[in-house]
This record gives C-alpha cells, sequence and structure tokens, in this order.
C-alpha cells in the first residue's frame, strides 16, 4: 500500500501548432505519452492503469474518442477511463490520475490526451452546442461572447479597460517567445492588441486564444515508489473542484447566483486546495501560477480568485505594475498560458504540467527563479466548472 | 481491499426504465439523485462530490456534465464525469471514497432516447475511416462478436438461446406490473430478435460512503465494495479475438484478489451481468471463471445460472429485459447492491450476502468491470 504524497514523475508535451497534418489523432496522443514515458524513465509495464484526458467528442468528430487512444497510451487489458469536464478536462484528469494513486490502489498511472482544435472546422460551432437547446443555445452563444459578457461586466465593476486586456496579451506573449512548446510565439504590442479586428467587444483577435493541436501526458505515482526507485519528482499537495450554474441568465441580471464578472466556483476551488495544501497567505506563499484562461480579460478573474491579490479587482492594477510577469512578484502563464496554447482536452493538463517543471526548476527559459511551490487551475463548460492544484517541490 | 478506506453502497435509485413523457431530461435526472438520497436517508448537504456518466452523442450536447450539475445537486460542489461509461463513474467515486479525501459520492447516470438514430449516434464512435464505412453500431459490433463466439465455441447458440430465454423470465417476475412491455430489439445476424431489447430511456443512481460515514449516521443495509477491478480491449475490433474477453478477465483478476476471492464459482450469492445480447453473458462466464465453455451447454440447461440455482444471473432481467443503453453497466452495480442489501424487490434472493457486477460497454463490449459487493465490510 502506498504512503499518502502522490508524486508527478513524467511529463510529456507534444508540439503544439494550428494544424498537426503529420500526426493523426492517436499518433499526437502517443506523441506526449512518449515524451511523459521517456521523462520518467519507465516502461509501459509499469503503467498500472490509464486516465484519459478528453473533452467535447465533437472536436474530434468521433463519439467516444478516447477509445481510439487505448493503444496510444497503452492501455490495452488495463484499467482505463475517460475525464470530459470541458476545459477544465485536463486538470480533472490529472486530478483522477491523483485519486487512483492516493487512494492506495495504485502506483503508477499515466494519463494522456490530445486535441486537434486547429482542424476542427471551428470550434465555436461544436462549443455553442454545450447550451440548452431550447434556451441558450440558439441566442447564439459562443465561448467568445459568453466570456466578452464576463468582460463587460468586469470593466463595469472593477474599471477594467480594453488596454488593461491588451495587457495581459502582451505579458503572455513575451513569455510564450521564451516557450518553444508554445503555439502563438510572436511577441505583440498593446497598439497591436487595440488594432486587431473585434470579434465580440471588448474582446479582440489578439485577446483570444489560439486554435492549437497537441497532445499532453503525465506520469504520477505513490511516494513509496518513487522512493523506492530512486525517482526525482514533484508532489501534489492540494486539490480542488467546484462549479457553477448551467444557465448564463443565473449568473447576471439583478440577483445572480454567482456573479458572471467573477469566477466564483474557481475561487471555492482554490479555497479547497489551499486548504488542503496547508495555504493560509496564497499572496505570499505562492511562488507561481498557471491559470486557465483562454480571453485576455478571464486572467484577472483567475488571479482575483487564487487570492494573489487582496481584493477582486485589484490584479488590474498589480498587472500594470508588473507584478504578474517573468520577474514580478508572482509570474502568472510563464509558459504564456491558454492565452498561446489551446488545445482544449489538454490545455488544463498543461497548467499542472508548466507548474510542476517550474517548481521543479526545469522550465528552461521560462523558468521563474527560485520557484518552490505553484498554482494551477482548469476552467470548463460555460465558465463553469473549475478543478485547481497545489504542486509543490 | 486495496483500498485505504473501503466505500459502502448507502443508497440507490435503479430506473431502467422511464415512461413519463411530462419530465424532462434535467426533470429524470433530479428525480434519479433524489430518489438515491432518499433511498440513503441523507440529503445533498451530506454529498462531498459528485461524479456523473453520460454520453454526448445520445444527450444531444457537446459537454453533457454541464446540463447536469444543476439536477444533481453539482453547484458549488466538486463534479466530474466519466464519458467513457457509465461503471467508470462508480469506479471514480470508489476511488475518491477510497482516498480517504471524501466522506461521501453520488454517482449518477442516465441513457436518453430522443436522439433521431441510437445507431447513427453509436456509428459516429467508429473509426472514420474504416470502421464508420461498414457501416457498423453497437449491435453490429455484438453481431460480429456472437458470430466469432459460435464459430469457436459451437455450444454457444444454444446457450445463448437459453440465456435470452431465462432473462426474459427473470423479468417477468422483477417487473410483474410493467408500465411497458419490453420491445424486442433490432437484429443483426446471428442475433434475433428475442436476444436483444430496444433502447429505453432510463437512469440511475448511487451513494458511496466511507464507514465513519456511515458508523456515524447508524446507517444499514450497506453494500461495502470487497473489490472491483476494470480494463479496456483496443478499439479496432481486427485487433481483438472477438470470441474471448480478456479486459474482463483482467478486470475480474483484479477484483478477486482485492476481495480475497479464489474460487469465483463458489462465491457469489447472485450476480447481474450486462447481457446487451446473450452472448456477452456467455463471455462473461468465462472471463469471470464462472463456467469454463465446454460447460455451457449443461449449466444453461439445468438453470444453474436461473432463479433457484446455483448462482442466478440477472434476476432483474438485464438488459434484455430494459436497455437504457448508456447507463445499463451501472444498473448492474446498483442491482448487486440492492441485492445484498436486501432492497431488490421481488427478485430479491433470500440472504445474498455476497454478489457480483460485471459492466461491459462501446463496441463487442471494448470496456470491462467487475465489482464486487457485499453484505459485510470483510469476508
Amino acid at each position: 500500500m502506498s504512503t499518502d504524497r502522490v508524486g508527478i514523475i513524467g511529463i510529456g508535451q507534444s508540439e503544439f501548432r494550428s494544424r498537426r497534418d503529420d500526426a493523426s489523432y492517436p499518433e499526437l496522443v502517443r506523441e506526449g505519452v512518449l515524451r511523459a514515458m521517456l521523462d520518467a524513465g519507465l516502461d509501459f509495464d509499469a503503467i498500472e492503469a490509464v486516465v484519459y484526458s478528453l473533452s467535447p467528442d465533437a472536436m474530434v468528430g468521433i463519439g467516444n474518442a478516447e477509445r481510439l487512444g487505448v493503444d496510444a497510451v497503452g492501455g490495452r487489458n488495463k484499467p482505463f477511463l475517460r475525464i470530459n469536464n470541458g476545459g477544465a478536462t485536463g486538470i480533472s484528469a490529472v486530478a483522477a490520475a491523483y485519486y487512483h494513486v492516493a487512494s492506495g490502489m495504485f502506483d503508477v498511472v499515466l494519463t494522456a490526451g490530445a486535441d486537434k482544435i486547429g482542424e476542427c472546422g471551428d470550434s465555436q460551432t461544436v462549443l455553442n452546442k454545450i447550451w440548452d437547446p431550447s434556451y441558450e443555445r440558439p441566442l447564439p452563444l459562443g465561448t467568445i461572447n459568453m466570456l466578452a459578457m464576463s468582460a463587460v461586466r468586469y470593466m463595469q465593476r472593477y474599471g477594467m479597460t480594453e488596454q488593461d486586456m491588451a495587457r495581459v496579451t502582451v505579458k503572455n506573449r513575451r513569455q510564450a517567445a521564451l516557450n518553444p512548446k508554445a503555439h502563438l510565439r510572436k511577441i505583440v504590442t498593446i497598439d497591436d492588441v487595440m488594432a486587431s479586428r473585434t470579434i465580440s467587444w471588448p474582446i479582440k483577435l489578439l485577446d483570444c486564444c489560439p486554435q492549437s493541436s497537441g497532445g499532453a501526458a503525465m506520469v504520477l505515482a505513490s511516494e513509496r515508489f518513487i522512493r523506492d526507485n530512486h525517482l526525482d519528482a514533484v508532489w501534489i499537495t492540494g486539490v480542488g473542484h467546484s462549479a457553477e450554474t448551467y444557465w448564463m441568465g443565473d449568473r447576471m441580471g439583478n440577483n445572480p447566483t454567482a456573479e458572471h464578472a467573477n469566477a466564483y466556483a474557481l475561487g471555492r476551488s482554490f479555497e479547497k486546495s489551499y486548504r488542503m495544501a496547508g495555504i493560509t497567505d496564497p499572496a505570499r506563499q505562492v511562488h507561481v501560477a498557471e491559470l486557465y484562461a483562454p480571453f485576455s480579460n478571464t486572467e484577472f478573474h483567475a488571479i482575483d480568485a487564487a487570492q494573489l491579490v487582496a481584493r477582486p479587482g485589484e490584479s488590474i492594477a498589480r498587472l500594470r505594475d508588473g507584478e504578474f510577469e517573468l520577474g514580478g512578484r508572482i509570474p502568472v502563464n510563464p509558459s504564456g498560458g491558454t492565452l498561446c496554447t489551446n488545445a482544449i482536452a489538454v490545455t488544463a493538463m498543461a497548467r499542472v504540467a508548466e507548474v510542476a517543471l517550474q517548481v521543479w526548476g526545469r522550465a528552461g527559459d521560462h523558468q521563474v527563479t527560485g520557484a518552490r511551490l505553484g498554482i494551477a487551475s482548469g476552467n470548463g463548460g460555460d465558465h463553469q466548472i473549475f478543478g485547481t492544484m497545489v504542486i509543490e517541490a | 481491499m486495496g483500498l485505504r478506506v473501503q466505500p459502502g453502497v448507502i443508497g440507490c435509485a435503479i430506473r431502467p426504465v422511464i415512461a413519463a413523457r411530462n419530465r424532462s431530461l434535467e426533470e429524470i435526472i433530479y428525480d434519479t439523485a433524489q430518489l438515491a438520497l432518499a433511498d440513503a436517508g441523507i440529503g445533498i448537504d451530506d454529498i462531498d462530490g459528485i461524479v456523473v456518466a453520460s454520453n454526448d452523442q445520445f444527450d444531444g450536447r457537446s459537454i453533457s456534465v454541464m446540463m447536469a450539475s444543476g439536477p444533481v445537486g453539482g453547484v458549488d460542489r466538486d463534479i466530474m464525469s466519466t464519458p467513457s461509461a457509465s461503471e467508470h463513474a462508480f469506479i471514480l467515486g470508489a476511488l475518491r471514497v477510497g482516498s480517504g479525501q471524501f466522506r461521501t459520492q453520488l454517482i449518477v447516470s442516465w441513457s436518453p432516447t430522443e436522439v433521431s438514430s441510437m445507431s447513427e449516434a453509436q456509428r459516429l464512435g467508429a473509426d472514420p475511416y474504416f470502421h464508420r464505412a461498414l457501416p457498423l453500431d453497437e449491435l453490429s459490433a455484438h453481431a460480429l462478436q456472437a458470430s466469432a463466439l459460435e464459430n469457436a465455441q459451437p455450444a454457444a447458440r444454444a446457450a445463448a438461446e437459453a440465456i435470452a430465454e431465462k432473462n426474459r423470465a427473470h423479468g417477468r417476475v422483477a417487473w410483474p406490473d410493467p408500465p411497458l412491455h419490453p420491445a424486442p430489439g433490432p437484429m443483426r445476424w446471428p442475433i434475433t430478435p428475442t436476444m436483444t431489447s430496444a433502447p429505453v430511456t432510463g437512469s440511475v443512481a448511487l451513494v458511496l460512503a466511507a464507514p465513519d460515514f456511515i458508523a456515524e449516521r447508524g446507517l444499514r443495509d450497506v453494500a461495502w465494495l470487497r473489490g472491483m477491478g476494470w480494463a479496456t480491449e483496443p478499439s479496432f475490433l481486427g485487433d481483438r479475438d472477438l470470441s474471448v474477453a480478456p479486459a474482463l478477465a483482467a478486470a475480474a483478476r483484479q477484483a478477486y484478489a482485492a476481495a480475497g476471492i479464489a474460487d469465483p464459482a463458489t462465491a457469489f450469492d447472485v450476480a447481474e451481468m450486462t447481457d446487451a445480447t446473450p452472448y456477452s453473458e456467455l463471455l462473461a462466464y468465462e472471463a469471470l471463471s464462472l463456467c469454463p465453455p465446454q460447460d455451457w451447454a449443461a449449466r444453461t440447461a439445468d438453470g444453474s445460472f436461473s432463479r433457484g440455482g446455483r448462482l442466478p444471473v440477472n434476476l432483474s432481467g438485464g438488459v434484455l429485459t430494459w436497455n437504457p443503453v448508456f447507463c445499463t453497466g451501472l444498473i448492474r452495480i446498483a442491482e448487486i447492491a440492492n441485492q445484498v442489501r436486501g432492497r431488490a424487490g421481488p427478485h430479491q434472493v433470500p440472504n445474498a450476502r455476497c454478489g457480483l457486477a460485471h459492466a461491459g460497454s462501446g463496441f463487442a463490449m471494448q470496456y470491462q468491470a467487475a465489482v464486487v459487493l457485499a453484505q459485510e465490510a470483510r469476508p
């Protein structure tokens, strides 16, 4: 029986691009898996169970497409299941793998997946289908106008401007330029963002994440296995999930159940993760954060929800001050984040992977000096289902 | 078993057929979750976490967990979904309680029938280059498996016919006053209409709890999880020998090892199997080490697996009676939980102390699971 702690012993990320014509869907899964297995230094025989990370089937165009990935992850005749929590799927899959090990039933578990968002045709057409067919789908809603409504409310409540949003893109692109895995690595200016075409006001093209194709995988293990095999690891010390209402209309109007400007359930999820990890003052204890923010405005309420600032909305001023840049007080999304790479099935897994690499001291050119404790998050559904983690060296 | 904390099933709601036409899917899911909580004697405030399982294609939504989070009480609560299979929701819930980090889990799955063509929805799950054009749906895959099994085991045909008759007879006991008569299913050679049943709308929910919660609340009628195992076969049918079920054999090894079961053939008082077709049940007999192929003819003829037999299998009538396609696996687990809790209703086995649930799903049962539940926490 394994001991209490669960460690990360292997990380693999594929190349993320708009198209990956060179790799079929299972081959893309395999790319991340092989890199994670090489990183862990293990044979496939060591893998006792697999958690497959895949969000909407429709992005791949195959129902239950995880079935096609069984051989890619070496899952034949092994315990295997799939997680889908929308955009949070990647972190939820890592969490599910964590529970596999934490339960004491397994010592080594692989979690892996891939997405071909760049080749799906139009992700917003697929994502419109997440809403209720009778009421909200026909508006028509997509994830961009959904979060544009959040941006408008955040502007009204906290004074965020379009230039503030652009600052997030500028920061994250500058950081992505240091990350060879990132999809969008071109450095841009505030003027570039402001001049880009409006997609859904106030969100402009350069405030948006790309549609990426790529895969990722991680290997988790029990502390006993890590110790007995003299492996290097970083540790998952906090795990949480929380959800908001499905209905967009219930998050706006006069008496919202959870204000759409904020990320209520993300905050609740972070509270759980912090409590589990024994973190009482995140603004002082967290060294690095990879927060799921597919549109520039959403990074602000993610920073608020993670309690990296004293009160909601303070993130705007602190970001202007450079506190969340590489070299700042708490670098946020030093990898470039979701804003620069978004292969939805594994985007939130990449958040965990990047934080793990940071506290491991293996993040390369975008390494945060001295990072020993980091946090990651994932957002799924219509900004509805959130997962969070604390990773420590 | 191998879990740090041993979960017990404390509540079940099994609704393999829902005739109400005036309830939306959200309301059906809400009703089912509430029935399971009521059966457990607890409220939603007692639930630490939720795992749901559904199929986007059947639901007609891209991320079907989203819609369900409200009806199952997921708002401001930890919720995850396992769209691979309904039984996987139970497994993840058990792992979460087993980790000691949750005291309770609500597990919910559903399977609607509003989709214009279930066959077409399933066909989308086939590989787009090779299999989808065949065209392949789940029943076609089951038929290929049946054909392979008949070829490998000549006794399979007669045994399959006997199983179909047995399970339908069990269904008549379990559903003495059915609101609907089970409709024969479509056929694909060599599967005849009486070897399947038509898809129906259904749902199922279970409540899992940790021993300290069960003791604190003074809960009785607990089905303790003694062992569970799950495994998958590859997706390409051409890569598989369809006349055997190696993933189920692997799952059974896990479950039996955890439960300390050395002789499965004599260990259980009752079993439920995912009889998508009777050939699926035959394959399960072998893979679960309950009956080797050479004994299929004799054991199915002498009533060994019938009511009053050595090991009654599918007293609920199984999938051959009601077929809510996506959640049939989780229903098998809930049926066994209710048997060992003494709450199975008209098809209750007297003093069922230990039961075995088999859940299989996907093309030709790609996903397989075995779950051992018992009245006593330990042997």
